[in-house]
């Protein structure tokens, strides 16, 4: 005869938790010991009463009084705070892309477009237009100091040649592309 | 699970009703389990409730990696730790045998005494089990609900309480012995 198994043993044969061959082994050594089987008996009947517990009675309107009592969610700003920061990233590596390739303005091409829907606007509505020519006051003065950004970044981009421009800005739009899906998951909490 | 997942999803995207299917899938299990932490009904309830505003609150940090409900009771747990601390309730060690008047709770040897639950019915087993529970060490007796009230897996327990499974099986058996012991001495 074998052994006898230790109480542990017993309880966890009775949750199912041995496998095949230690199961066997305590089943065929309470066959030949009766003490064995007398105190697996006893904690056969003990683990029926363990796991069948009476559950809480929760009172009907307990759900109700814990929804009442939550804040605002303060995950919503997540929502649009994630698309931003990457349509910030893109505008920012697209303004970049068409400096360094066509040498044009990109504020100057925008305060064309403005000044030419403005001259329409203007024989119409001249308060509108007087909007617009502020608007292309403001499109000059923000274009020129973004130029001089971009000048110097044009200078130090020819100091690197032309395929460490374009490997810089696909890694840009790689990262902008990252960011958007990476940060809108992460502020989501549905990240791993 | 996925169906857990989708709620939190859904919660997370302002849909409160969505965090209300949770709460109700979850009110029973967790004050099933807080009843028997705390020995109060009320308790439980106020419990229960600072329980499900704390996991709303930090939904954004649930990863679906994991269960909702192990996240749900880890959550639960820390939260019966921490209002242990501050009541300063006596604690016992449990890396030690626990010690009886008749010597250590755990004998090697299955006890071929007298059988307690002979003299007992079932219903009455339990309503003994209820009673004794509340005497058993609170890190014990925490584990015992989860594995056999909550129905959690030994591998689950061990992730809501970063424990070794061994450890929490060891407890667990820990747990049920000083329990009959117990009933045996009643």
């Amino acid at each position: 005869m074998t052994s006898c198994p230790r109480p542990e043993d017993l309880y966890l044969y009775l949750e199912g938790e041995l496998g095949p061959y230690d199961a066997r082994k305590i089943e065929e050594h309470a066959d030949d010991c009766p003490a064995c089987r007398e105190a697996l008996a006893e904690r056969r009947l003990l683990h029926e009463a363990f796991t069948t517990l009476a559950p809480f009675e929760v009172p009907a309107d307990f759900a109700r009084s814990v929804m009442a009592g939550l804040p605002e969610p303060e995950t919503r700003r997540a929502g649009w705070l994630a698309p931003l920061v990457a349509a910030m990233a893109s505008l920012g590596i697209g303004l970049l892309g068409f400096y360094v390739f066509t040498g044009q303005r990109v504020f100057g091409v925008l305060a064309s477009v403005n000044r030419f829907f403005g001259q329409i606007i203007a024989q119409v509505a001249p308060l509108a237009a007087k909007t617009l020519k502020i608007g292309n006051v403001v499109l000059k003065v923000a274009g020129d100091i973004v130029d001089m950004g971009f000048a110097g970044l044009l200078t130090f981009s020819r100091l690197l040649g032309p395929e460490v421009v374009i490997l810089v800005l696909g890694l840009g739009a790689l990262l902008s592309v990252l960011a958007f899906f990476g940060a809108k998951r992460f502020l989501q909490g549905e990240g791993s | 699970m996925t169906e857990d997942r989708q709620l939190v999803s859904r919660t997370l995207k302002g849909d409160r009703k969505a965090y209300e299917m949770i709460v109700r899938k979850y009110e029973q299990p967790l004050t099933s389990y807080l009843s028997r932490m705390t020995g109060e009904r009320e308790a439980a309830l106020d419990f229960a409730q600072e329980v499900f505003i704390k996991a709303y609150c930090s939904l954004a940090s649930y990863r679906p990696a994991f269960k909702f409900s192990t996240w749900l009771f880890k959550i639960a747990s820390n939260h019966i730790i921490d209002h242990w601390r501050k009541k300063r309730l006596p604690t016992v060690s449990i890396d030690q045998p626990i010690e009886e008047e008749d010597g250590p709770m755990m004998p090697q040897v299955p006890d071929p005494g007298p059988s307690v639950v002979r003299r007992f019915e079932l219903a009455e087993i339990r309503e003994r089990i209820e009673r004794a529970l509340e005497s058993v060490p609170e890190a014990l007796r925490e584990l015992f609900v989860l594995r056999h009230v909550n129905e959690f897996s030994y591998e689950e327990i061990a992730d809501i309480k970063s424990l070794p499974v061994g450890t929490v099986k060891n407890r667990v058996f820990q747990a049920k012995e000083l329990l009959r012991k117990r009933m045996e001495a009643s």
